[in-house]
């Protein structure tokens, strides 16, 4: 069992909340993908989670321990590969690795390079073993990272980013070695500001915006929390004179999102209000550049909850 | 997806056995002479240097002051090791804290090692590395004044060995108490020049000028040096010496880690 909870857990830097009031708890052997834009507070969360910080605020506590109370037994249990890579670069990545393993398993020499060779094969970076990390290429690095938590196995792997500067190839076997991973037991954490990566991996999402959790559901429901179903993304020449309400007459219509030359219209019957909305904007003079009707994504999702969007 | 490569083997982990205290603070302070060993040319150099320091300024200076009673190349050899393990010891502290700028600090710090399991840690490594870096230095010293005596030699030693430890300690102390880059780098390189150039390392203490003489009988590489002069060349014990050593490693150790538990988990370096 390694179920988290934060409870009320907050993190002030100076005058800055990083993290306020965040409650939400993680069950045992799931992927929760944490949702958020950079500077929304999931690193902090993380960092609290693996003792390196304490909370100022509320608690958290891991498989029961409490991160304050009882950081070196929560320590056992986690495993963070962090956003940027943080290695020794004067060492390689088999060394990387290997010292990892010294440090947070009791594994024998035999079975410590049996797991780095076996890990390291499958991320293509057994010829490049011997290479010291900070010559390494940034997708390089990066994968030595994610391998810390892939070799070591935790209870609580907890992964910042985890495909930042991969290629599409190296970001499916990342995914795919976190689920299995996750599949022997682990429960996994995936902090990412990127829709697709929370969407693919994650059974839960939980998104954060400004150091608070926004909302958390399945990716399927958090899309079905968007009224509507479709969204019609228009283009505008300037958007500086548009009025959100002289759409919100539709009765179709459930809600409109602008950010500045893009409008979002969150509706119903997409195809069929299409041409009305197109002749109402063209009669008040807009100029459309482009349209599109999509179903709802869960960067719409994020929209519709924070009122920005993640790019 | 079915096409991409998987792990050849379970990697599941089997449960852990019970953890030994004292193997993962090897282990950390091993982290910190491995990456010594990295980089040998930079003993071999400084290696070089010290020779050449050692036969061109030492012999010359030797030469042109004769002081009755007293072998000042002799002196100057031994001191000049002493410096030497004070000033490397100082290095740790720059490695904390470009550790803790480029945030490898935050992924030692998840490691399941206690906080002072760490610090002990970071101190002994940076004491081993410092030993490990002036051996040959010493080696040079010892036989060019023919210190062959083991038990002398073992206790000059472990005077560095605490000179090393506690100057690590110090210097983890300023590396977790000064937040900008260059205020560290002159506090830093300042109390490296007060301890080693006010000290007894160098020059003996009847010829300081009397501000130097006040307060270098308290410089904790006074303590070493003279403990080290006391055993290899008096070959007796120079028991204030080594207490004196023994509180600057109390001291120090406890300041480094009580700062640490303060500033880092607060959140200085976010």
């Amino acid at each position: 069992m390694s179920t988290i909870t934060f409870d009320n857990a907050g993190k002030r830097f100076g005058n800055l909340d990083a993290v306020k009031d965040f409650s939400i708890t993680i069950k045992d052997g799931e992927i929760l993908g944490l949702l958020g834009p950079n500077g929304a507070g999931k690193t902090t969360l993380m960092l609290m989670m693996g003792t390196v910080y304490r909370p100022t605020s509320g608690s958290i506590s891991v498989n029961g321990y409490d991160v304050v109370k009882h950081p070196n037994e929560v320590r056992k249990l986690i495993g963070i590969a962090f956003q940027d890579p943080r290695v020794d670069g004067i060492l390689s990545a088999f060394d990387v690795l290997n010292w990892h393993l010294k440090m947070t398993t009791m594994f024998d020499k035999v079975e410590r390079r049996r797991r780095v060779e076996d890990v390291l094969k499958s991320l293509d970076l057994w010829e490049a073993r011997k290479k010291r990390t900070w010559l390494m290429s940034g997708g390089m690095k990066k994968k030595v990272e994610d391998a810390k938590i892939l070799v070591q196995r935790p209870s609580i792997a907890v992964f910042d980013e985890p495909t930042a500067f991969l290629d599409v190839p190296s970001r499916l076997l990342v995914w795919k070695m976190i689920r299995q991973l996750r599949d022997e037991g682990s429960t996994v954490i995936v902090a990412t500001n990127m829709m697709d990566e929370a969407e693919r991996l994650s059974e839960r999402v939980a998104i954060v915006n400004k150091g608070k959790l926004v909302a958390s559901e399945t990716p399927e429901r958090l899309k079905g929390t968007v009224k509507g179903g479709e969204v019609l993304e228009l283009t505008l020449n300037d958007g500086s004179e548009f009025k959100p309400d002289s759409l919100r007459e539709f009765p179709e219509v459930h809600d409109v999102k602008q950010q500045d030359n893009k409008i979002m219209v969150f509706l119903n019957s997409g195809t069929l209000l299409l041409p009305k909305i197109v002749d109402t904007l063209s009669s008040q003079g807009f100029k459309i550049e482009s349209v599109r009707l999509k179903e709802v994504s869960l960067e719409d999702v994020f929209l519709t909850y924070t009122g920005q969007r993640l790019e | 997806m079915s096409s991409l490569p998987t792990l050849a083997s379970d990697l599941s982990s089997p449960p852990l056995a019970k953890e030994s205290p004292t193997r993962l603070v090897f282990q950390m302070a091993l982290r910190d002479v491995s990456v010594l060993f990295r980089t040998p040319w930079i003993i071999i150099t400084r290696s070089l240097a010290f020779v050449i320091q050692l036969f061109v300024f030492a012999y010359l200076i030797s030469g042109l002051i004769h002081i009755p009673g007293l072998n000042f190349f002799q002196y100057y050899a031994v001191g000049s090791v002493v410096a030497t393990i004070a000033s490397i010891s100082f290095v740790i502290g720059y490695d904390i804290f470009e550790e803790a700028e480029e945030g490898v600090l935050d992924y030692l710090l998840t490691l399941p090692i206690s906080r002072r399991q760490f610090i002990i840690g970071r101190a002994l490594g940076g004491a081993l590395r410092a030993i490990i870096y002036i051996i040959p230095m010493f080696l040079v010293v010892a036989f060019i004044e023919g210190f062959a005596q083991p038990l002398s030699i073992i206790s000059a030693l472990l005077s560095l060995f605490l000179l090393a430890f506690g100057v690590t300690g110090m210097s983890i102390t300023v590396a977790v108490s000064v937040k900008s880059a260059n205020r560290f780098d002159v506090v830093l390189a300042l109390l490296e020049l007060a301890v080693s150039r006010g000290s007894t390392a160098l020059y003996p203490i009847a010829f300081m000028p009397l501000y130097v003489s006040i307060f270098a009988p308290f410089s904790p590489v006074s303590f070493a040096a003279d403990s080290a002069r006391a055993s290899l060349v008096g070959f007796t014990l120079d028991l204030p010496a080594i207490a004196g050593l023994v509180a600057f490693v109390v001291i120090f150790l406890g300041l480094g880690a009580a700062f640490y538990f303060r500033r880092l988990e607060g959140g200085i370096y976010s």
